[in-house]
């Protein structure tokens, strides 16, 4: 059974060996075996050990982010760069502005040629783009399009035109109110049009805080 | 702001020295590196993080400073003692010759003026 000295070694030992990380693996280890020798030669000094003594061995030894700053130092090995939030580039910008408008400035092609830059971009991982291809085709472009359609066909939103038997297209009335399908025309529409601004804010979001598997 | 800076100069100023005072330590005999450790702390203000010796032996040892051999322990598992080379030493003696003349040509001035 270990006791609690014991696994505050243990933990001090991970600790390091973590910290340690970007160095060469024969480095490492020779520098956490010899740390380990220093802890059980300390250790095997004390007449009775006691959790106290065991805390005082380690903090002389120092916080290992210490040793493990200082160990990079003397190998010469550059410390490990902080994450930076990423900088966008126009490949970005302009996937972001195509994505969400560029439907409305050239239908269907001025949305595709955002979805190239997204996918030509390294910003984004393939989730990422995924979401950005899927939600929505053509961004506001697309419901924009369905609503001129819907106002320009003289039904208003929701109003269903139906075909007779005669093949003759043959406008339904609408109620001012009280027609469900009208609500649910609206919902749709609002629905199309917040979900391209939200992917758009969630892409712009990932550039601040992109995943590590996107980084180069 | 000035503190600082003073603190991080003798910081550095430790741990550029640090490496000489290790082979110091090797001249008359082999040590292993708890007992090396021990004996730099017995000096206050040289060690703040004793850890920190291990990175610095294993650098001597890969610029062939020092060597190293296991010895079995009457008290535990082997130990690696360290052992001061031919270039260490005079890496050592060369140190000396500079240190002198840098500590000497230091005090001529501080010394003078603090008194």
């Amino acid at each position: 059974m270990s006791t609690t000295p014991d696994r505050l070694v243990e933990r001090y030992l991970k600790h390091l060996e973590v910290e340690l990380d970007d160095l060469p693996r024969d480095r490492r280890r020779e520098i956490v075996d010899e740390i380990a020798g220093h802890i059980a030669e300390a250790r095997a000094g004390l007449e009775y050990e006691t959790e106290a003594d065991v805390r005082n061995i380690l903090e002389s030894l120092g916080d290992p982010a210490d040793i493990a700053a200082d160990a990079r130092e003397r190998f010469e090995i550059e410390p490990p760069a902080p994450a930076e939030p990423f900088k966008p580039g126009w490949t970005e910008i302009a996937a972001l502005v195509l994505l969400l408008v560029g439907g409305l400035v050239l239908p269907v092609i001025g949305w595709m040629i955002g979805v190239i830059f997204l996918w030509v971009s390294n910003a984004w991982n393939v989730r990422d783009k995924i979401i950005g291809t899927l939600f929505v085709p053509g961004g506001v472009g697309l419901p924009l399009f369905f609503l001129l359609f819907a106002l320009g066909s003289g039904g208003g939103i929701g109003c269903v035109d139906v075909i007779s038997d005669s093949g003759q297209t043959v406008p339904q009335a609408c109620p001012d109110s009280g027609d469900s399908t009208n609500y649910f025309g609206i919902a749709a529409v609002i629905a199309l049009l917040l979900i391209p601004v939200m992917t758009t804010a969630y892409l712009a979001y990932r550039l601040r805080h992109r995943p590590a598997a996107a980084t180069a | 702001m000035v503190a600082g800076k003073q603190d991080a100069l003798l910081a550095q100023m430790r741990k550029g020295t640090l490496q000489y005072c290790v082979l110091a330590l090797l001249v008359d005999e082999e040590r292993y590196g708890f007992d090396l450790v021990r004996s730099l702390a017995e000096t206050d203000g040289m060690v703040t993080s004793e850890g920190t010796i291990y990175p610095l032996l294993s650098r001597l040892r890969r610029d062939g400073l020092v060597e190293t051999t296991w010895r079995e322990s009457t008290s535990g598992p082997p130990r690696r003692y360290y052992r001061l080379t031919k270039a260490g030493r005079s890496a050592l003696d060369a140190f000396n010759d500079e240190w002198g003349r840098f500590r000497d040509a230091v005090n001529h001035f501080v010394e003078r003026k603090a008194g």
